[in-house]
């Protein structure tokens, strides 16, 4: 897993929660690392999986929901890091839905060896997109989270539905309906 | 059996002598006309008041080709109904062809053997005498 | 309560510091990584110049000792490069002056190079391309050319390129052939019409002789004695025997390739048609050990050829028992056919001459020894071989072979 995703989440953490917790969560966690990440650096994902069950626990919010929240963070990471990967869009479905062609492309530049998810297109129309998203790492809720954000980004709403095609969440199918 | 009136067109006098002597062998009464001399025979053919019934024609003759004297006969509008026989020795393609493209009645080769002669000349007479053939004198008459 | 917090900022501290290092090295592996390939990079650029100036150099090569002219031209018909040859053909020199493809050619041809040349353009190149033009001393010349264009890297069209040969010699030789040959067909034809002429003429004697001979007989029945009768006899075979050799002449003359007349010809339907024209004494048989070939050309004269050598084959059979066998072998590039009889056979002394013209072994009736050079003369027309194995009394084969 990549450091930024660690990096920015103690971030997220430490301003939610405070350092107390970050230090808290770290330390019920067996970590290889001992807690030290760098953005440019590469870890375990268990240990990003330790430190959200952690937190989930200390905090009695599911791991889902936490997710959710990191991801609207994240969000606001790439737009003021990488603005000119969003700028060339106008549109939200377009953008989401060529995550696999163009923003993982831009993605493996900065990061070469970093894992990512596949987000196979169905179906698009205008206004819809139905998506095929697999992972291992069964975050689709960190997907869901980027998108709700991408489309506050482009002052416009949608429902989105979540349906797990395994157990696991590994692979779950994203119905997408922009909001007119 | 009709009987004849035959222009022979023919330079060599044995040829001449051999034709006439071959009709009085087979007891025929076909006339034979013709002057032995080419440009006899034509003057005669332009007067057009005693025309033949057949023509028989040598092709290689001195004085004039027996090709040249064909097609004068068939581009004069009396002279071209009169049936031409070609009696050659010639069994030159070309010439055969030639004659053909022409209008010929027919082609007959002189063979070496005066017998053989006679026979193919019997046979040659005979067919025509029993054939209808065009009254090319009439036109001088309904004047 | 403050030492908590002091344990908590201290392990938050040392987090910090541990992650400042571990990015640094990861940075430094980075820079490591960087420098290694930035060798590998001049390494492989170095060998790539390298390899550009060694092609280039062969390139020159190329285009300094090609012996045909090359040139080089923009898409308009500049002329940008032109090899030693190419100065010499056209007289001009790119390096002294400038030079157009479309002041080069003759005004003749200036439309039709234009069609070429944006075909070129088009299609990429053009081959066997055919033009005059006028050289700097003004000498007319024909010339060969082959072109094709040169791209950029971006398969953009930059120029053309071009091998040009004179072909003004060539192509005068070739007209001058062509003359030749309409002349030498012209010639053929007159021969044949001569040689029919002549024979022509020389047979009307003959039947006037015979006539005259016969009307000797007829108006003098019971009047010659035996002897004259014969003489009379004799008259009239000579007379024969002389018409076959006229007709056997002109036969013979007229033995030439018609290539019009070219087709493939099974030979075993000509050797069953033979057997039908030909007259087969019922003493004679005729046997064709194996499947005969189809060959190419002209079907008379393969009819003329095994007519004249089964013709022979009959004529000369004096057993009680005629045997003729035709056979064939397949050899790489002809084929080698045999027809071997058991009939008089020919004297060893012979087997060279009786190919030659009117050289005929036998004082037979029908027979003026032109038979056999008709058979050589065809054979010759396709390239082929004939010869003989005989013994003498007991039988002949002929051996000839026909190009493939």
């Amino acid at each position: 897993m990549k450091g930024i995703v660690l990096t920015e989440f103690l971030e997220l953490v430490e301003t939610k929660f405070g350092l107390e917790v970050v230090d808290k969560i770290i330390s019920a966690s067996k970590l290889e690392s001992e807690g030290i990440y760098t953005s440019v650096g590469t870890y375990e994902f268990s240990e990003m999986l330790q430190l959200l069950q952690h937190l989930s626990a200390h905090t009695k919010i599911s791991i889902d929901a936490l997710l959710l929240v990191y991801a609207e963070h994240f969000f606001s990471v790439i737009e003021s890091s990488y603005p000119g990967l969003l700028a060339i869009y106008k549109d939200p479905i377009e953008m989401i839905s060529s995550i696999e062609n163009h923003i993982h492309v831009e993605v493996r530049k900065i990061y070469p060896d970093a894992e990512l998810p596949t987000f196979e297109v169905i179906e698009k129309t205008e206004n819809s997109l139905i998506m095929i998203y697999k992972s291992s790492r069964a975050m689709h809720h960190f997907g869901l989270g980027l998108m709700n954000k991408t489309f506050e980004y482009f002052n416009s709403t949608a429902v989105i539905d979540l349906e797990k095609i395994k157990e696991d969440g590994t692979e779950v199918k994203f119905s997408i309906t922009k909001n007119k | 059996m009709k009987t004849l009136k035959i222009l022979l067109i023919e330079d060599d006098a044995i040829e001449v002598m051999k034709f006439n002597r071959t009709i009085s062998k087979l007891k025929l009464n076909h006339e034979i006309i013709g002057a032995n001399n080419v440009e006899d025979d034509l003057k005669l053919l332009a007067q057009k008041t005693n025309l033949p019934n057949i023509i028989l024609l040598d092709l290689n003759m001195p004085k004039i080709n027996g090709i040249e004297f064909l097609s004068i006969l068939k581009n004069d509008d009396t002279l071209k109904y009169i049936p031409t026989i070609i009696l050659t020795t010639s069994n030159n393609q070309k010439d055969l062809i030639a004659c053909y493209e022409i209008g010929i009645a027919g082609y007959v080769l002189k063979p070496l053997k005066y017998e053989d002669y006679v026979s193919k000349i019997e046979k040659l007479l005979a067919y025509w005498s029993i054939n209808e053939l065009k009254n090319t004198n009439e036109r001088n008459r309904t004047y | 309560m403050n030492q908590q917090l002091e344990g908590i900022l201290l392990r938050a501290l040392k987090r910090e510091k541990g992650a400042r290092k571990a990015a640094e090295k990861i940075l430094e592996g980075k820079s490591t990584e960087f420098y290694d390939l930035t060798q590998k990079l001049k390494k492989s650029n170095f060998k790539l110049e390298k390899l550009i100036a060694e092609k280039s150099s062969e390139l020159r090569g190329v285009f300094e000792n090609i012996v045909d002219a090359y040139v080089v031209m923009d898409l308009r018909g500049n002329v940008i490069k032109m090899n030693e040859p190419a100065t010499s053909l056209l007289g001009y020199d790119n390096n002294q002056e400038n030079i157009n493809l479309f002041t080069l050619v003759d005004v003749s041809e200036v439309e039709k190079v234009k069609k070429s040349y944006s075909k070129l353009i088009n299609n990429g190149s053009i081959t066997n391309f055919q033009v005059k033009i006028n050289t700097k001393s003004n000498d007319q010349k024909l010339v060969h050319i082959n072109a094709s264009i040169i791209y950029d890297e971006n398969h953009k069209a930059i120029a053309a390129q071009g091998i040009v040969r004179d072909i003004t010699e060539i192509k005068n030789l070739e007209l001058q052939k062509e003359k030749l040959l309409l002349k030498l067909g012209k010639s053929n034809d007159e021969l044949q019409e001569y040689a029919h002429i002549v024979s022509h003429d020389l047979k009307s004697p003959l039947s006037s002789i015979y006539a005259l001979v016969s009307w000797l007989k007829e108006d003098n029945i019971g009047k010659f004695d035996k002897n004259s009768l014969q003489n009379f006899g004799h008259i009239e075979s000579t007379l024969e025997k002389m018409e076959l050799l006229i007709s056997d002449v002109l036969l013979y003359s007229s033995v030439s390739l018609d290539e019009s007349k070219k087709l493939n010809v099974d030979l075993n339907i000509v050797i069953e048609d033979l057997k039908k024209i030909i007259f087969i004494p019922s003493h004679i048989k005729i046997n064709v050990k194996n499947k005969l070939p189809v060959v190419f050309g002209e079907r008379t004269k393969f009819q003329q050829l095994f007519q004249n050598l089964i013709g022979n084959a009959i004529k000369f059979n004096n057993k009680k028992n005629g045997l003729i066998e035709i056979d064939v072998s397949e050899k790489k590039s002809f084929y080698q056919f045999s027809i071997k009889d058991n009939g008089v056979g020919i004297e060893k002394k012979y087997h060279d001459k009786i190919f030659k013209i009117f050289h005929s072994l036998n004082d037979h009736k029908d027979s003026t020894g032109i038979g056999l050079s008709i058979v050589k003369k065809i054979i010759d027309l396709y390239n082929g071989n004939i010869w003989i194995e005989s013994d003498y009394g007991k039988g002949t084969t002929f051996h000839f072979t026909l190009k493939k």
